[in-house]
């Protein structure tokens, strides 16, 4: 039986949902799994780590974990991966798992493979994955024993159904990195609503044009309990802090409802959200390639679309 | 400071690709210099301008990479490196760090910059891989480099939850987003100089390795087919009286998508 150790997706104390759909899909495969988890004060989170599906949970719980930091937090994965035997360590989409999965790959001799949609266990492993700014697929083979993924945020649905047991490991907390030291994160977005949870985004581009147009449709994403993201255009004006740009670079965003007001379509900003349920646009140029994979589209000025559509919501949920 | 900065040569995303029976059809691509490297290419400029620093790049296999080369001289990068060999033909992301390894070595470098990501492949670890077998502290997804002194820099990184603001001791790797500047665009004269300008090339032979010692032979792993990504499906445009498409809108937002 294969071994799958699911890196725990955890922010801010609260485990996110990423984490229950690895390892329902690792279930599924009927593979043995264990979850690994790294922070300051998360060890209270064991029994949710367990019911998210897993049969033993590898814990480092330690003040010197409360920032995030690449080195080690890796360490700790490479730890639980050795101590578990496992064939395959899979990391949720972000961008944290980005810098660390490579490095546990190099550490552990293992492949490395990055934004999965499937893979396939048997004599030979396969993943599937998209490149070229998601212009085509790939089938990978895999030819090493282990397998290092990061798999692509809404590629794995969770099983309702699913539990595991509590078997709780403590990892020695790993050694701070002297040489690449955190000092502080700033632009902190506590209180607001995570891009990778939200069952609504609503973004903003160019289209908004200044801070008064950001907050407009700001306004709507609030209306709505939505995320508030952002195409690059507005981070890189200063507009929208570099961790609410959705997108190939950004953040990959599966929602219900993805609404893109005054965003033009780059095929960059399509990689990062064309996997949502339903697509909506806002935008005053017809041609504006948006409208090729919106399901529903606004040909329209935002500044005046923006506040009806705010009046209509209001009407239609109460 | 002396530092390397890595180039690939990569297909050019903007032109229409095409599969067909599992490859990816040759006719009517086109190649550029990787957009991330472009903006690791000025950030290594704009250290040399800023704080004098040497600069060189290296870039592996991609056949003929003069034009990316000469481009990358002039936007102000003093010298370029070029290995190619057949034996990479089949090269991850694994290979391309061991071989950078080799380069890295041959030099006195004090950092490295890497994209963040290849858009031909969209791996992004060949950086993080690459600091791995030097032992070198890394950060990847950088948005932000600044000079302490000699030995530290002062680095930004596009986090989950925000900028996470990282002392970084140097020998180091970074790997750039492209949010972190707008790379400059060369201009005639510099493009005219850099056509002077010799490129070194090199086999992994003349790089002091060899195919077996790169691990040439086996990939970690492979693509063994290409398939056309799934195209959403256009759906309808409402143009008109913005009162009444926009109510028309919500009400299929809310009744027949039921997403609302
Ligand atoms: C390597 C690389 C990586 C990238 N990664 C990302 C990424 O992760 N995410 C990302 O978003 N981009 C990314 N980009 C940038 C991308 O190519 C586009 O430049 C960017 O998405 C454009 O943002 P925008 O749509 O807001 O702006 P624009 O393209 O300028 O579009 C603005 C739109 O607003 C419309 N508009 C203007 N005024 C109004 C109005 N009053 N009402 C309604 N509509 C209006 C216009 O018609 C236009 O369509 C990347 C680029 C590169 C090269
Ligand atoms: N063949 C190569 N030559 C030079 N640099 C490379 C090569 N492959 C990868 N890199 C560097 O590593 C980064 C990440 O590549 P990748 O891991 O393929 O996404 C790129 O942006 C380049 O800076």
């Amino acid at each position: 039986m294969a071994k799958i150790l699911v890196v725990a997706d955890i922010k801010q104390g609260v485990l996110k949902s990423s984490t229950t759909e690895l390892l329902s899909k690792a279930r599924a495969l009927g593979a043995e799994t264990a979850v690994v988890a790294m922070g300051s004060g998360i060890a209270p989170l064991a029994p949710e780590l367990a019911k998210a599906g897993s049969d033993t949970q590898y814990i480092a719980d330690d003040a010197s974990l409360e920032l995030f930091s690449a080195g080690p937090y890796a360490a700790a994965v490479v730890d639980a991966a050795g101590q578990f035997g496992a064939d395959m360590v899979w990391f949720g989409f972000s961008e944290s798992s980005k810098a660390v999965a490579p490095r546990v790959a190099a550490q552990l001799d293992a492949a490395c493979a990055t934004e999965i949609t499937d893979v396939t266990l048997g004599d030979t492993v396969e993943v599937i994955r998209p490149a070229i700014t998601n212009k085509v697929l790939q089938r990978v083979k895999i030819n090493t024993d282990r397998l290092v993924a990061v798999v692509r945020a809404g590629a794995f649905e969770a099983d309702e159904g699913i539990t595991g047991s509590e078997n709780v490991v403590q990892l020695a907390a790993p050694a701070p990195d002297t040489k690449a030291v955190v000092r502080e994160i700033v632009s902190d977005t506590s209180g607001e609503i995570d891009l990778g949870d939200a069952d609504i985004v609503v973004s903003v581009g160019r289209g908004a044009r200044n801070e008064a147009g950001v907050e407009l449709v700001h306004e709507l994403a609030k209306d709505l309990d939505a995320a508030f993201g952002s195409s690059r255009a507005m981070v890189d004006a200063g507009f929208m802090p570099h961790n609410k740009q959705v997108g190939q670079t950004g953040r990959i965003v599966a929602p219900s409802l993805y609404m893109a007001i005054g965003i033009s379509g780059a095929i960059q900003h399509l990689a990062g959200m064309n996997g949502s349920k339903v697509i909506m646009a806002v935008n005053k140029d017809p041609e504006a390639p948006i409208f090729n994979v919106a399901d529903y589209g606004i040909v329209g000025d935002l500044f005046e679309v923006v506040p009806i559509l705010r009046e209509e919501i209001q009407k239609v949920r109460s | 400071m002396k530092i390397l900065t890595t180039v690939k040569k990569v297909v050019d995303v903007e032109l229409n690709i095409h599969v067909q029976d599992g490859a990816i059809v040759e006719d009517g691509l086109q190649y550029v210099i990787n957009a991330w490297d472009e903006s690791g290419v000025e950030a290594a400029v704009q250290l040399k301008e800023n704080h004098g620093a040497e600069t060189t790049l290296v870039s592996v296999g991609g056949g003929d990479n003069t034009d990316i080369i000469r481009r990358c001289y002039a936007m102000g990068i003093e010298k370029g490196i070029h290995v190619d060999d057949p034996a990479l033909e089949k090269a991850d992301s694994f290979i391309y760090a061991r071989v950078l390894q080799k380069v890295f070595e041959k030099g006195d470098y004090d950092l490295v910059i890497t994209g963040k990501q290849a858009q031909d492949t969209d791996n992004g670890q060949t950086g993080i891989i690459l600091a791995e077998y030097l032992g070198l502290p890394c950060v990847s997804n950088v948005v932000g480099i600044e000079v302490i002194d000699d030995t530290h820099l002062k680095v930004t990184r596009s986090g989950d939850t925000g900028d996470e603001i990282v002392e970084l001791a140097l020998p180091a790797v970074v790997t750039v987003d492209v949010s972190i500047n707008e790379p400059r665009l060369p201009q005639m004269r510099g493009l005219m100089m850099a056509k002077k300008k010799p490129i070194e090339k090199m086999d992994l032979a003349a790089l002091g390795t060899s195919a077996e010692e790169i691990g040439c032979a086996a990939p970690k792993s492979e693509v063994v087919e290409f398939m056309p990504t799934e195209k959403r499906a256009g759906g309808r445009k409402f143009e008109g009286e913005a009162a009444d498409i926009t109510a028309e809108v919500v009400k299929l937002l809310a009744e027949e998508a039921k997403v609302l």
